[in-house]
């Protein structure tokens, strides 16, 4: 693991509250470069507010985010996605009445060069620059899918889940970011579409091997599949850490899940 | 600074003014509690409501009924039909088919709708653009407690309006129809599932709600002896901001907003020179104001925002 | 080329037809012409796409003949002062209408105080002009900034508070403006401003009548030249901002908060930019107003006028660059042509929004997929 290198994101007693709920209580989590982390635990146990704090959404209430050797704790969320911090949502966030490539192209909103005078009068600086923008979006889409280029200017509305959930992966992807969030990708997919899913995933690797992912995922098969090192939470605490195999004989791992599916029954 | 004497009036001016500030303030609440939409319109259907009164009085005058004991409750019982069926009939048109796109449809929608209405009663009630007397049916007269002076009219437009209050408030936490309105408030699909009829129960609270605006509408007519059609743009932004001081979907919420704003009115009034011009710039400031301070009102909105 | 400059000339040629025809068979003749010929494109989808198409190839050629027709119309209207006066409000309301149009339609920012907004460069070029003694056509560049900086106090409740709340706001804001014109006495309470100099520029007064190729026009050509200018730049400039990154940081904003901070677009930034911006349209055209009138008052920038300037974004197209021009030279014009339903003007306004956002949300011209170019 990554105990060598510096790692490129690392959380120091990280405490978020909602009144008096603690909703994330002191976590210590690192990720190194090119690393994917795979995060579980049960609904509730604070997986989606840790992204929620290290993206910006929520003020920690203690503890520290550090990434790329730099303290962002309280940053705005779009200065740290400025800094190279990129996400999706577990509810997909797309603009459905915008086309395909508005939606990805957002992503690179924040690396533009060309300023409203140059949207307005040196317009040619900024077809120039949007020229390459869509060229880059048409090639993220491509490479999850041959005809998705092809529908880049149509409402993203018109596109089934699976090509949604991937258009907002390009999304991010588009940002340039060295931390990647995926919470809980595979979220309302049948079994064809997660292994499409690992597919997709599997190709962003590849594309981007320096690219460091946290992934938030309910499915044990797709957390096996992807990611090297595993963190589990219960009631936003981190309660293990380490290879998938030792994290799911975990014993209060066991009891997390087992404890949820005796309340389930 | 004025004395004691003045303030204490003004306060129990602000009072009654406010009673029929919360009687719209409580449709617009309930409206946003059963389909999460300002109903824009409300404001335009507290006017009908004072005009329909006003028709309902003149008829009953020119058949010769003047006594106010007969003639009043008559008055009150037609406008709030009035409202109450063109509030259902505003609902059902442009309300609910437009309630699950964006708020702002809604907002825009009824407040069109509340230009329809205005200009309908402009042009179609003989001379609509003038000023309307309305006939003083309270008994005149009064007493003085301490320098401020108490006229029963005031005390019986008081009383009407703590009536007609306590009458909703009963209606909304005793009967059947009034669980059914605040189940439908608290989750729609859940009340739906139990059992509850979504669009009787939509429909019933929209008649409760402009019902009360009728109510406004004529103890407006009879506090200022006047109405006019334009009543409804300050009535309906006031009555708004009365429900958004209080929380929208909070009914208590909505009658102490109304009862803010209209004391803040008449204090602004007597406390600040030339008071009675600018007293609704300080009102609608402090309103602005105090939703930067607490976006969800005094007593908090009723709709949870998820992230 | 030639069947787009065909079709344009066809539809300019019926429009001023109806305008100027007198005696109602004739006004019958030109407006089921009119019908008839939406009625071809609607019912007709070959000739409809192979128009579409022609225009889409054509687009600078389009435009240059829509131009030079926006040009001519003063000449076909020259018998009517009043005609070109109805024609030059319609031009106003393009240019506050985009700058409304950017606030509600592409940033998702309501705004229900559009006429307080145009009351203030209205009344800042009174004030410049009467009080400081400025020349109009300075105080005419002076006046939308001011609109600008007022708009600022609504800088926090824009970014603390939300749809229901800030529509709230901006009415109360509407409110306030209209109660301190009335009862402020360096504003000229009830009566307003009045004789405010008008337009000169390079000793040319916009009081007297230009000839345009020997032909002489009434004076209101002036301004109508003036607003024809004010509204092609905003136009222009506005759609090029909507086709930018501005536009779509805006659009994302609307439609996704917290999808857009995530892509590191700042609310604040992007909120603030639109409304000011907006404002900048918005006042510009009241200003114009003012000098073109000679004066203002409480009444014309009350919130009915508020609601019209709204009707022309939503009737036109919510954030559609060219169905605001489309509202705008419909919503305008039309109840001053068929004077009998003038008294119902408001009340049909009302109506067709209603109609429309039951109907046909999108308005008129819905926007069309961005293309950047």
């Amino acid at each position: 693991m990554s105990a060598m290198t510096a790692p490129i994101l690392e959380t120091r007693r990280l405490t978020v509250r909602f009144g008096g709920l603690v909703a994330l209580d002191g976590v210590d989590v690192a990720v190194g470069p090119g690393e994917t982390l795979g995060v579980i635990g049960p609904n509730g146990s604070g997986k989606t507010t840790f992204f929620n704090a290290l993206t910006g959404l929520y003020t920690p209430a203690a503890g520290e985010i550090v990434f790329g050797g730099r303290r962002v704790t309280g940053l705005e969320a779009h200065a740290i996605a400025r800094l190279g911090i990129a996400r999706t949502f577990q509810a997909s966030r797309l603009c459905l009445a915008l086309s395909v490539f508005d939606n990805i192209l957002i992503g690179m909103h924040a690396r533009r060069t060309t300023g409203l005078a140059d949207s307005v009068v040196r317009r040619w600086r900024f077809r120039r620059e949007m020229g390459a923008a869509l060229e880059r979006a048409a090639h993220l889409l491509a490479l999850f899918s041959r005809e998705l280029p092809g529908r880049g200017f149509e409402p993203v509305g018109q596109l089934p889940q699976i090509d949604r959930r991937r258009v907002e992966i390009c999304r991010a992807l588009a940002a340039g970011p060295t931390l990647l969030l995926l919470d809980e990708p595979s979220a309302g997919m049948n079994p064809e579409e997660t292994a499409e899913l690992m597919r997709d995933l599997q190709i962003v690797r590849a594309e981007m091997p320096g690219l460091s992912v946290i992934i938030i995922e309910h499915d044990m098969f797709v957390i096996e599949g992807v990611s090297g090192r595993v963190v589990a939470f219960n009631y936003g605490r981190k309660i293990a850490e380490g290879s998938f195999a030792a994290v799911a004989a975990h014993e209060e791992v066991r009891q997390a899940y087992l404890g949820t599916e005796r309340a389930r029954a | 600074m004025p004395p004691l004497e003045l303030l204490l009036q003004q306060a129990l001016n602000g009072v009654m003014l406010g009673v029929m500030y919360a009687l719209i303030a409580v449709g617009f609440t309930l409206f946003f509690g059963v389909l999460d939409v300002i109903h824009f319109s409300h404001g335009d259907i507290f006017m009908l409501g004072a005009f329909a009164g006003l028709s309902t009085l003149l008829g009953l005058a020119a058949v010769g009924l003047r006594a106010p004991v007969a003639a009043l409750p008559l008055a009150f019982v037609a406008a709030i039909l009035v409202t109450g069926l063109v509030g259902v009939l505003a609902e059902r048109v442009c309300v609910k088919p437009l309630a699950r796109s964006s708020p702002l449809m809604t907002l825009l929608a009824t407040l069109s709708l509340g230009l329809v209405i205005r200009e309908s009663v402009l042009i179609f009630y003989p001379r609509g653009a003038d000023p309307k007397p309305f006939p003083q049916l309270l008994p005149q007269g009064g007493f003085e407690v301490g320098g401020v002076a108490i006229r029963y009219e005031n005390l019986a437009i008081l009383g009407i309006g703590l009536a007609a209050m306590v009458t909703v408030d009963l209606i909304i936490r005793r009967t059947r129809m009034g669980a059914a309105i605040r189940a439908v408030a608290q989750d729609p699909e859940a009340a739906q599932m139990m059992g509850v009829n979504l669009d009787r129960t939509v429909d019933a609270t929209f008649f409760l709600g402009s019902g009360l605006a009728a109510v406004a509408g004529i103890l407006s007519g009879l506090y200022y002896s006047e109405i006019h059609f334009i009543m409804g743009i300050t009535g309906g932004v006031i009555g708004f901001s009365a429900a958004a001081i209080g929380g929208l979907g909070n009914v208590y919420g909505a009658i102490v907003g109304g009862l803010l704003f209209g004391v803040l009115q008449t204090t602004s009034a007597a406390l600040i020179p030339r008071g009675s011009e600018f007293r609704d710039v300080v009102a609608f400031a402090v309103v602005m104001l105090f939703l930067i301070v607490r976006p969800r009102g005094i007593l908090g909105e009723q709709s949870v925002e998820r992230v | 080329m030639i069947a787009v400059w065909l079709s344009e000339l066809v539809v300019f040629a019926l429009v001023v037809a109806g305008i100027l025809a007198e005696r109602p068979a004739a006004l019958a003749a030109t407006g089921g012409a009119l019908v008839a010929a939406a009625a071809l494109l609607r019912f007709a989808p070959p000739l409809r796409t192979a128009l579409a198409a022609g225009f889409a190839r054509h687009r600078a050629a389009a435009l240059a003949g829509g131009a030079v027709l926006a040009l001519a119309l003063p000449l076909a209207l020259r018998a009517s002062p009043y005609w070109t006066f109805v024609a030059t409000l319609a031009l106003l309301y393009v240019t506050i209408g985009q700058g409304l149009n950017l606030q509600i339609g592409t940033a998702g920012v309501i705004n229900l105080a559009g006429a307080a907004f145009a009351g203030l460069g209205g009344y800042s070029v009174g004030l410049l002009t009467l009080s400081a003694g400025w020349p109009a056509w300075l105080a005419l560049l002076m006046a939308p900034w001011i609109a600008v900086t007022v708009g600022a106090v609504l800088f926090v409740p824009i970014l603390k508070t939300r749809g229901h709340y800030l529509a709230l706001v901006t009415i109360a804001f509407g409110f306030i403006f209209n109660i301190l014109m009335n009862n402020l006495e360096f504003t000229g309470g009830p009566q307003g401003l009045k004789n405010i100099p008008t337009l000169r520029l390079f000793g040319w007064a916009f009081t007297s009548k230009p000839a345009l190729a020997g032909v002489e026009l009434p004076a209101h050509a002036n301004f109508y030249y003036a607003a024809l200018l004010v509204a092609g730049l905003t136009t222009w400039a506005l759609r090029r901002l909507h086709d930018s990154w501005l536009g779509l940081a805006l659009n994302t904003l609307r439609d996704d908060e917290i999808a857009a901070r995530c892509c590191g677009v700042s609310l604040t930034r992007g909120k603030l930019l639109a409304f000011s911006i907006g404002n900048l349209c918005i006042g510009l055209g009241g200003a114009l107003y003012a000098v073109m009138v000679g004066f203002v008052s409480p009444p014309d920038f009350d919130f009915g006028y508020s609601l019209v300037m709204l009707s022309v974004v939503i009737i036109g197209g919510v954030d559609s660059i060219p169905g605001v021009v489309l509202g705008a030279c419909l919503l305008l014009p039309l109840p001053e042509r068929f004077r009998f339903l003038h008294e119902y003007r408001l009340l049909l306004y009302g109506a067709v929004i209603v109609v429309m956002l039951l109907y046909r949300p999108r308005g008129l011209w819905p926007a069309a997929v961005r293309r950047y170019r």
